[in-house]
């Protein structure tokens, strides 16, 4: 079936992303306005809104509001439902919310995704298709004592994982057994909070490997295919910072042994739609299946730009029961493309959420440099939502040539207002390991000492700017005693005058 | 700093970073600054769009006031935020001089990095904490985060309770030194 409109149950860059594709194949989109954000970007880009910002259920946010969502995607008659990453995306209530009320579900089907999505079932498909696995609980563990035992069996250092996780949150390292208890509750009730889902589960975790993930684009005609891979090592606390593609860890024979384990792990639940299978990949290039992510992923720009294929496009195409374009001998891999993610954190108080007002945002954008964003000037980063501002994604032939071109955009990416992963970025950009593609999942706790570039004469302008600007309020108040500017924020325009 | 405006004008300020780093001005202060022993031109500009940035030594500096009260001021120059309080040399030297006294006798107190929602608290008045132990688990950006102590010592009073929302830069506990 034709599918001539979608609602895009999510907000921000992953909204217009999606709206882009579906304007590109004549298809209306809708979207959902939330009391959280009332005048977000994404809100004018899409053709319809349909407005969640009054009685809305307190307990249950308005992405996460299922039978909300289906009962406005039959009042509006949509043809079919983007759930984007996060929130619903690999909710197999949702997807089944859909089939049954004859919405088409952009994904795969409600098995699949409680299949992929149930850790332990996830691995004992893996383990069926022979692909290689670590240790660890057979199902969730139920307390903190089971956790005790069980990683007593397989030995420290283990990792408490969501079951129902992803990006980082219900995921904890434990080293010693001190910390067992403390980390198993941190890790519940984070799932709780997240994924309306405590179980967490406990595997061997491997010191310092590489996350290596393939794109994988499936049909509903049995058609699998791989896409190559994404190398996603550089991560704080289990959040990805950037993305590569391809990796430089992987020489074409790794990549065909990996990507075919891909597609065996792909193949073993009849898999449609686009989906990510990652891999940990230790120093000595053993690869062990981790989990099968049944959506499509932040990270996903770099995959288009070196295959020059549209995964929103495929995926659509693929939910209307199209069969693959293409065939795995027809994808080839193009270049080397980069994606800087420019969070707003405070970089230098552990990378902290930094709140408030994007005052004004800009960037240069060209055959080489493509950005991703849900903000503009004026968008506020609100405490409700994730703290990602955008996605600088940069393809060049070779990778050092995307690397220089990518000093060159981050110094052109410049936002007023918040602190950004900017500075951390141009760190990263200078360490000669990062350079030689030398580097694992321990790159920002070991290599990278310092989390952003600062040079020495930056120190001295600041100091001379702050003491300007109150030795100017200083000369007012000295004329005018009584007069306070206390507390009023200066504008450097305000004061360019001044200076002159 | 009113009481200091009714005096005669002070002729020297200083910049005093967070890391205790002092930078001095003369005023009245103008757009050159004395560095290793020459004086340098300093240009601020603006940029079409509204962004601001100085032009130093022939390379451009991205600027941006992040924060300010009172003689506090957070200031980003190309995206790395340096934090200063302005002095004159007398509320400098009571500055250090009340540094001196505060230091062994009264609790360091903990603030909150960002706002969020307190979920748990890892220790009571009495604890003994050493430095980098969790003490408190606070929500936001839907992820948990653990607040350590920057110190070790004892805890002399938790101000939070369970389940409290707190702003950014709110003290949580005070910790005496030991």
């Amino acid at each position: 079936m034709k599918i001539k409109s979608i609602l895009i149950a999510n907000r921000g860059e992953i909204a217009i992303r999606i709206i882009k594709t579906a304007r590109k194949m004549g298809i209306r989109s809708y979207v959902i306005k939330t009391a959280k954000e009332p005048n977000a970007w994404y809100l004018e880009e899409a053709d319809k809104v349909i407005d969640f910002s009054e009685n809305f259920d307190e307990s249950i946010p308005e992405f996460l509001d299922i039978e909300r969502i289906i009962k406005s995607a039959k009042k509006h008659k949509v043809d079919a439902i983007h759930p984007g990453y996060g929130f619903l995306a690999e909710n197999p209530d949702f997807a089944r919310r859909c089939e049954e009320s004859k919405i088409i579900f952009i994904g795969p089907s409600h098995e699949i995704i409680y299949r992929m999505g149930h850790k332990t079932i996830a691995k004992e498909l893996a383990r069926e298709s022979g692909v290689p696995l670590l240790g660890g609980s057979p199902g969730a563990v139920s307390d903190a004592e089971e956790a005790r035992r069980v990683a007593g069996e397989i030995g420290y250092p283990v990792i408490l994982k969501a079951a129902a996780g992803g990006g980082g949150r219900g995921m904890r390292v434990v080293s010693r057994e001190k910390d067992i208890e403390r980390m198993f509750s941190l890790a519940t009730n984070e799932a709780a909070k997240a994924f309306n889902n405590p179980d967490v589960f406990l595997e061997k975790f491997v010191r310092e490997p590489r996350h290596i993930e393939f794109q994988i684009l499936a049909d509903q005609h049995g058609n699998v295919v791989h896409l190559g891979e994404r190398e996603c090592s550089v991560q704080r606390k289990h959040q990805k910072l950037l993305e590569e593609s391809p990796s430089p860890a992987l020489n074409s024979s790794l990549r065909k042994k990996m990507g075919d384990a891909a597609i065996k792990i792909a193949r073993s639940v009849n898999y449609y739609s686009a989906g990510t299978v990652e891999f940990l990949l230790d120093s000595d290039n053993n690869f062990s299946f981790m989990e099968m992510n049944t959506r499509i992923q932040v990270e996903h720009p770099v995959t288009e730009m070196v295959t020059g294929i549209d995964l929103i496009e495929q995926m659509i195409l693929i939910a209307e029961g199209e069969k693959l374009p293409f065939k795995q001998k027809d994808i080839k891999l193009n270049g080397w493309a980069i994606e800087w993610r420019i969070n707003a954190e405070d970089v230098q108080s552990g990378f902290s959420p930094s709140l408030g007002t994007i005052e004004k945002i800009s960037w240069v954008e060209n055959e080489h440099v493509r950005v991703d964003t849900g903000v503009r000037d004026g968008s506020v980063i609100t405490p409700y939502f994730d703290s990602m501002i955008a996605k600088l994604i940069i393809h060049a032939e070779t990778r050092e040539r995307a690397l220089q071109l990518s000093s060159q955009a981050i110094m052109k990416f410049w936002i007023k207002g918040t602190k950004t992963t900017l500075a951390f970025c141009r760190a990263v950009l200078q360490n000669s390991n990062f350079r030689k593609g030398n580097f694992n999942t321990s790159f920002l706790s070991k290599e990278l000492k310092i989390h952003y570039q600062n040079e020495p004469d930056e120190a001295l302008l600041a100091a001379f700017f702050a003491t300007y600007d109150y030795a100017r309020e200083m000369n007012e108040n000295e004329e005018k005693p009584l007069h306070t500017e206390n507390g009023k924020a200066i504008t450097p325009w305000v004061l360019k005058k001044r200076l002159r | 700093m009113a009481r200091e405006a009714k005096k005669k004008k002070t002729t020297k300020l200083i910049a005093l970073s967070s890391t205790n780093k002092a930078y001095e001005f003369n005023r009245p202060l103008e757009k050159k600054i004395k560095y290793q022993g020459k004086v340098v031109d300093i240009k601020l500009h603006e940029d079409p769009k509204g962004f601001s940035y100085i032009v130093w030594k022939n390379k451009k500096y991205m600027l941006d006031v992040i924060e300010k009260k009172q003689n506090r001021y957070t200031i980003m120059v190309n995206g790395v935020w340096h934090s200063f309080s302005v002095e004159t040399p007398v509320s400098l030297k009571r500055k250090r001089y009340l540094e001196q006294q505060v230091d062994s006798s009264v609790g360091v107190s903990i603030e909150a990095p960002m706002p969020g929602k307190i979920i748990d608290i890892l220790v009571e008045e009495g604890s003994e904490v050493k430095e980098g132990e969790p003490i408190i688990i606070l929500e936001a950006m839907k992820m948990q985060n653990e607040i350590s102590s920057h110190i070790s010592g004892v805890v002399q009073s938790v101000s939070v309770k369970k389940n409290e929302s707190v702003m950014k830069d709110d003290i949580l506990m005070e910790i005496k030194r030991s």
